[in-house]
């Protein structure tokens, strides 16, 4: 019902502002709004590749729309929702890298403050379950709660962000257009952004198309890779996404510097000590660094660290105790050199370099 | 495009409900004032007041959610409020924040009124109207920033353990987290004498929180056990039952 709703007020919407005078200029008065004539409001068509699960995201709620979609982006590269009005979500989430923070270990924000954890990449969010590399956000629409008001990240209220765009010259003319009737509200602002982040799907790479069964063919060494990644990898890295959504102890030495209880810190259990989402593959090539707090430079010292570098604790994941006592996995030199050669189909570029997503 | 939601759906609603026997049938309004209190006492911030494992405690802060309301008739029918205009933050300091006045109810005699402690979490955020009320919690400082969810109630003072002497601080903010830890509850409470709502009558309820229920209730919360009781899975659960048994009308 609340579609027809929808779909109707946006008619509603097209008809009522026909009326409008003033060709078209976007003057904006102390006292009302004008909304621009003939604006047209589509909705954008969510594509979802064959091979991906349905999605997690009820879209029914928050159909994306052109004017939601190109509302979201601009907010997503606005420095505004930031206290010192230069950093932008966009900041930490750069495109090119799949969105995360290219080469920096952990993310950078307002003042020149570092956080503690390495931006994860911004891709197939409709088909995620849980946010942040703890689960602190379990919806998406929620989520920017956390980077707009973490100290270390954009250190604003969302009630400053409301005023500075209730304040705009342009932000009440897109909210209008983006939502059928005047309002700039924090519902609004997260429906935007929402609607810009779930189009984000990354579902055209090499390993996609070998999915779909398209005329691509693995070299020796993806497919070797494939294999071993199948046998060694996927138990957690499971299905299209590389990812089973849950929360695990990977044997990860402590940072002293960040002393990261991970999952502990949204559940308070002690069980969940030092655990992170297990993070999907996806252009896994372009998201150096690696690891929740970006400890890795390069996948083969990831890989490294799975075979030589894991250390025990209470609550290590049961899938690396070894039967003899042993911790780790057991890959040789070619057999890493082969799985990321596999991991390297992860990639895809379409998506990279969307215009759609881009902030130029 | 809410108004028209609203337009829409109260206009069913008012066609739909004609069991009452009342004449008038125009919607009214019902004013809900939250009195915290320690026992039978007005809670009086700043000033000394003493729990069950007999510790003296000073309650500095006091915030708490309230959400989805409801009324019910005696047939069973309800009245469901608009659940996005349902949040308020009761703030034991302003006092306008204690009134929370509800409009346009369908006309009616209600015997029963049921609301939330806290933010439901099992409702996706859109369709529960709670990205609306997020700038009022953060105001409130109701909101963590290093998680998407509420603190459910925020309890802040001092308290000086049995036979001692100094004064420490205590923290008391209960809420969820994650999909996991779900502290959210549901208060449903009999109104003793039935309320009839129509646009003629001003009808007026006292709603009473007993603060001190916190730590005396199902479930003992000795603060010196732990005085820090935030992220908590196993004694936030706790208050949140307590504190489900906490409230009564009058």
């Amino acid at each position: 019902m609340k579609k027809y709703i929808y779909i109707i007020s946006i008619f509603v919407f097209i008809i009522g502002c026909s009326s409008d005078n003033d060709g078209g200029e976007s003057a904006v008065d102390d006292d009302y709004t004008e909304i621009p004539e003939e604006v047209s409001n589509n909705l954008l068509n969510l594509q979802i590749p064959s091979n991906f699960p349905a999605p997690t995201y009820d879209i029914s709620q928050n159909p994306p729309t052109e004017k939601g979609f190109e509302l979201g982006k601009k907010l997503f590269y606005d420095g505004k929702l930031s206290s010192t009005g230069v950093i932008s979500c966009g900041f930490c989430h750069i495109q090119e890298f799949s969105f995360t923070h290219h080469t920096h270990i952990t993310s950078h924000g307002v003042n020149g403050r570092i956080g503690t954890r390495n931006a994860q990449p911004l891709q197939n969010l409709a088909f995620a379950q849980d946010f942040n590399w703890d689960g602190a956000a379990s919806f998406l629409d929620a989520q920017p709660i956390i980077p707009i008001t973490a100290e270390d990240e954009m250190n604003e209220s969302i009630s400053n962000v409301l005023r500075k765009l209730q304040e705009d010259e342009n932000y009440p003319i897109l909210f209008a257009q983006a939502f059928g009737t005047e309002g700039v509200t924090s519902e609004r602002m997260f429906k935007a952004l929402s609607q810009f982040m779930i189009m984000m799907v990354a579902g055209n790479s090499k390993f996609d198309k070998w999915q779909r069964g398209e005329s691509v063919t693995f070299t020796t060494d993806e497919e070797a890779g494939r294999s071993i990644f199948e046998a060694k990898c996927s138990s957690c890295h499971a299905g299209t996404l590389q990812t089973d959504h849950s929360f695990r102890n990977n044997g990860l030495p402590i940072d002293p510097e960040f002393n990261d209880i991970g999952r502990e810190r949204v559940t308070g259990s002690p069980e969940d000590n030092r655990k992170f989402k297990v993070p999907s593959l996806r252009n896994i090539d372009t998201t150096f660094p690696y690891m929740h707090d970006g400890r890795f430079r390069t996948l083969r010292d990831v890989l490294d660290f799975y075979t030589n570098g894991m250390v025990n604790s209470p609550t290590l994941d049961a899938q690396f105790r070894n039967a003899d006592g042993t911790i780790g996995l057991e890959i040789s030199n070619t057999e890493k050199e082969q799985l990321i050669a596999f991991l390297k189909t992860l990639t895809d570029n379409d998506f990279l370099l969307d215009q759609r997503f881009s902030e130029f | 495009m809410k108004k028209i939601c609203l337009l829409i759906l109260s206009t069913c609603i008012l066609l739909s409900c004609d069991s009452d026997d009342n004449t008038n049938r125009e919607p009214g309004s019902l004013e809900l004032r939250f009195e915290n209190k320690i026992g039978s006492e007005n809670l009086i911030l700043g000033t000394p007041f003493t729990n069950s494992s007999n510790e003296q405690y000073v309650v500095n802060e006091l915030k708490y959610i309230i959400s989805n309301i409801t009324l019910t008739r005696k047939d069973g029918s309800q009245f469901i409020y608009p659940v996005a205009d349902s949040y308020a933050v009761v703030n034991e300091e302003e006092s306008s924040s204690k009134m929370i006045t509800l409009t346009n109810i369908d006309a009616g005699t209600y015997d029963r009124i049921t609301f939330g402690f806290g933010v439901d979490p099992t409702k996706y955020p859109i369709e529960s109207g709670t990205l609306n009320f997020v700038p009022t919690a953060e105001e409130a400082g109701m909101l963590w920033s290093w998680s998407a969810g509420y603190k459910f109630i925020k309890m802040e003072g001092t308290y000086t353990p049995e036979n001692g002497t100094e004064s420490n601080d205590f923290v008391i903010h209960v809420g969820s987290h994650g999909a996991n830890l779900d502290n959210y509850k549901e208060i449903e409470l009999a109104i003793g004498e039935d309320i009839k709502i129509n646009s003629a009558t001003a009808s007026s309820k006292i709603i009473s929180f007993d603060v001190s229920q916190v730590f005396n209730g199902a479930n003992t919360i000795r603060l010196e056990d732990k005085a820090d009781i935030q992220v908590d899975p196993i004694n936030a659960p706790k208050i949140a039952q307590n504190i489900q048994a906490a409230f009564s009308i009058n």
